[in-house]
């Protein structure tokens, strides 16, 4: 079509039949964004039933002409969110759903998040975490107002009541959070537990292990920590692949006390009957200046996955796993290991005082550090 | 599987050029692994992040004709960074945030996190509270199955499938809303028991529910369970045998549609599992429909144990005495915390070490490892590994050698939650 016929459209004597086709078929393109989904879902199931004022959830971006964030957007989300908001044809809308896409919610000072209304131009925020699906449809309607009359309209107007307030001086708390800046960090503190197959299996280990392992603790019930030296890690973990068949987690630890990482393989047995509830945690203490580490991605391949994870958090290097250097759970331009303990987030502001906010922020600012150090 | 390549192939000349743009497009994988692919005559297809199911990741599957040969995940477009947040706030701040994995099993993600809390603390919980945690618990499980079978039939295209369980779900919420007065996000579980007692009249709602749940359930099984395009569409699709899914280490039901008797609420029991009457649901197929219909039996196991649980239940406190030793009197309350939340909880210290957790979530085996030094009232580091990032290689194995049509058929059956794998 050409222009003259495109404006005919929206504003000529076609311009009600379309802005009527439009309200009454908002269509949401599936982009489950993270958990309000599922709330999502009840809003379109028969329960509430989306459907009834025209709204229905469709597969391909190219055919729909509403976007329903759903909660956090991360940085590898938000490049997913703009492609597919520059495919649909116009008009196009976006409706923001929780409270992570409006500030961010309880990940407001999250390393992988960024907030929706950076990334598009959004119509509408509907509160809420999850909000329900009340919620989640009456913002659909308020699109559909929004379009129907050209602008926005409150859909309840509140009685205003003047508030008058004492002038009385205000303390802002301190925060209730006690950090320790430097602490000593220990992973294998011995328990006394009544666990007699626990005793024997120690002891079946020590035999077997030899002088491989540092130390073998009982720190609970059903659980084993063995302290190993890095060098002997793979032979550790040739010895114990039979008993224990595969990986439940991999953890590392950030300890600035001693410079150093410590490697956590919590293994496991589903095979052996009498060992399933049992977990043996290998630790091995690795130099932060040069934190590799031989991959048990060999001996067991469960931990593959999990290893690929500590490496993007922490930078510690499996030598030998398949997947190499790269990024494999952030996002390309996520800043550097992020869970070390160097890397520092926001921190929250307990109170604020609007008339005076630069001086008391650096105030509070000073009294923070000072309870740091 | 492969009569398609037994048959004559017809060869076409014409020069087929690796695509170019993977860096722009942050495709995380390298060019020569693209060029090695578009030489021996085979293509890589990127499956989502954008796709017609719930939840995103990308899936990047290289296929032969259509038969895959590798399929390479690309997950992280819902890491939440969770474990980082952990570490900046006080130990009762982190509850809310545990439970946003999954929002519809959150009484399974509390759980693990308190229950880490309790044993480093070594608090008792009230028999009480043991039982309304279960039956929450179970609520959960119930819950996630069903939102999981809804999701399975979306990704076949079988809408009824998907409107069905979802108005069972509704029953759900609605008991959750009664207990705990939230639909989703409830809470409600804190450590030394829960945030306030639930009456004998809701119990009895909780109790008709299952009945009614179980009705609308047998409806279910007609149009959906056992329709025979549900069955061709999973049936020895996906197969994981007994020896890959321990190899690989999937977890919960998953595994037990493997043939493996492993389940958390056994092996370590915990709250008022072993208590109660019920078995492992176990299967030996390991295919696609042997996942879906272990967790159908799931929800009638778990439904019989609601109604033990409400018909067992013990009057009595819910919430820990160990907790008030130095509370004000006036606010001492041991069937309900408000009040003293703040005094009670604020201040809370774990010891020196480490202590893990395992819990059975919906979807399978959670692992909760806390770390404290010792001095500090907010965790050093908290380590969550979810079920859905423990089954994730699982999943991918059991792609290979399968249509590329079945993809979404083995996505639904492993009921792929990306939130919950992301953290």
């Amino acid at each position: 079509m050409d222009s003259r016929s495109i404006q005919v459209v929206r504003s000529g004597v076609l311009a009600p039949i379309k802005k009527w086709g439009t309200k009454w078929s908002l269509w949401p393109v599936h982009l489950v964004t993270a958990c309000c989904g599922a709330e999502l879902a009840h809003a379109f199931a028969s329960g509430y039933d989306g459907e009834r004022i025209g709204a229905l959830n469709y597969g391909i971006a190219r055919q729909t002409n509403l976007i329903i964030v759903e909660g956090a957007i991360t940085r590898k989300m938000a490049r997913v969110l703009r492609i597919t908001w520059e495919q649909m044809p116009e008009p196009r809308f976006v409706i923001v759903m929780g409270a992570c896409g409006l500030k961010g919610g309880l990940f407001w000072n999250g390393y992988h998040l960024v907030k929706p209304s950076d990334v598009v131009p959004v119509e509408y925020f509907i509160p809420g975490c999850p909000p329900t699906p009340e919620g989640l449809l009456r913002g659909i309607r308020s699109l559909q107002e929004k379009i129907w009359e050209g602008k926005n309209r409150n859909s309840i107007d509140f009685n205003k009541i003047e508030l008058a307030r004492k002038e009385i001086e205000r303390r802002i708390p301190t925060p209730p959070k006690i950090i320790a800046r430097n602490p000593f960090i220990k992973v294998d503190v011995p328990k006394d537990v009544d666990w007699a197959f626990g005793n024997r299996l120690v002891n079946e280990l020590k035999e077997g292990l030899g002088n491989l392992v540092e130390r073998i603790t009982i720190t609970g019930k059903n659980r084993i920590c063995i302290r190993v030296n890095p060098k002997n890690l793979q032979r550790v973990a040739v010895k114990l692949k039979d008993k224990f068949d595969h990986v439940k987690s991999v953890n590392v630890i950030d300890v600035p006390y001693d410079n150093t990482f410590i490697v956590e393989y919590v293994v496991s047995s589903y095979s052996n009957r009498e060992l399933m509830p049992v977990l043996v945690t290998i630790a091995t203490k690795i130099s932060k200046k040069n934190p590799k580490l031989p991959s048990l991605h060999s001996y067991w391949v469960s931990a593959d996955y999990l290893e690929r994870e500590m490496q993007d958090l922490f930078g510690v290097t499996f030598e030998g796993n398949p997947w190499g250097n790269r990024k494999f759970l952030l996002a390309p331009d996520t800043p550097d290991y992020p869970l070390r303990k160097d890397f520092k987030l926001e921190e929250e502001v307990y109170a604020r005082d609007e008339a005076t906010e630069g001086s008391k922020n650096e105030e509070q600012k000073q009294e923070q550090g000072g309870d740091k150090e | 599987m492969r009569e398609a390549n037994e048959m004559k192939e017809l060869s076409i000349d014409v020069p087929v050029e690796p695509p170019t743009e993977l860096k722009p497009l942050f495709i995380p994988i390298p060019p020569e692994y693209v060029e090695d692919a578009y030489k021996k005559d085979e293509f890589l297809v990127l499956v989502g992040p954008q796709h017609p199911g719930s939840g995103h990741m990308r899936i990047i599957v290289r296929v032969d004709g259509d038969v895959i040969v590798e399929a390479i995940p690309d997950p992280g477009y819902v890491h939440r960074s969770m474990e980082k947040l952990a570490e900046n706030r006080l130990y009762i701040q982190n509850i809310p945030l545990f439970e946003r994995p999954a929002i519809m099993d959150n009484a399974n993600f509390n759980l693990g996190y308190i229950r880490a809390i309790e044993e480093a603390l070594d608090i008792e919980v009230p028999e009480r509270a043991k039982y309304l945690r279960t039956i929450m618990a179970e609520l959960c499980r119930i819950g996630t199955h069903l939102y999981d079978a809804a999701i399975l039939a979306v990704f076949i295209g079988h809408t009824t499938g998907f409107m069905y369980p979802f108005a069972v779900r509704e029953l759900i919420c609605e008991c959750l809303v009664k207990m705990t007065g939230a639909r989703f996000t409830s809470s409600f579980i804190i450590p030394g028991g829960i945030r306030r007692d639930v009456d004998n009249g809701i119990l009895n709602f909780v109790k008709k529910a299952t009945f009614e749940i179980e009705r609308r359930l047998k409806n279910f099984e007609k149009i959906f369970i056992k329709n025979p395009a549900t069955i061709a569409r999973l049936k020895d699709v996906g197969v994981l045998t007994k020896q890959e899914a321990i190899k690989y280490g999937v977890v919960g039901p998953f595994l037990r549609a493997s043939g493996v008797e492993y389940d958390v609420r056994k092996v370590e029991s915990y709250e008022a599992y072993d208590e109660l009457d019920w078995e492992i649901v176990v299967a030996d197929e390991g295919d696609g429909y042997s996942r879906f219909l272990v967790r159908v039996n799931e929800i009638s196991q778990s439904l019989d144990i609601i109604r033990q649980a409400i018909g067992r239940i013990p009057e009595g406190d819910v919430i820990s005495q160990d907790l008030f030793e130095n509370v004000n009197a006036n606010t001492k309350n041991p069937k309900d915390i408000r009040g003293a939340f703040y005094d009670v909880f604020t201040n809370l210290k774990l010891p020196l070490g480490e202590t893990t957790t395992l819990t059975e979530a919906a979807r399978g085996l959670l692992l909760y490892t806390i770390v404290s030094d010792g001095e500090s009232n907010v965790p050093y580091r908290v380590r969550i590994v979810s079920p859905g990032w423990l089954y994730l290689r699982g999943f991918m194995e059991s792609l290979k050698g399968e249509r590329l049509a079945d993809l979404q058929a083995i996505y639904g059956s492993f009921g792929y939650f990306p939130p919950e794998a992301d953290r």
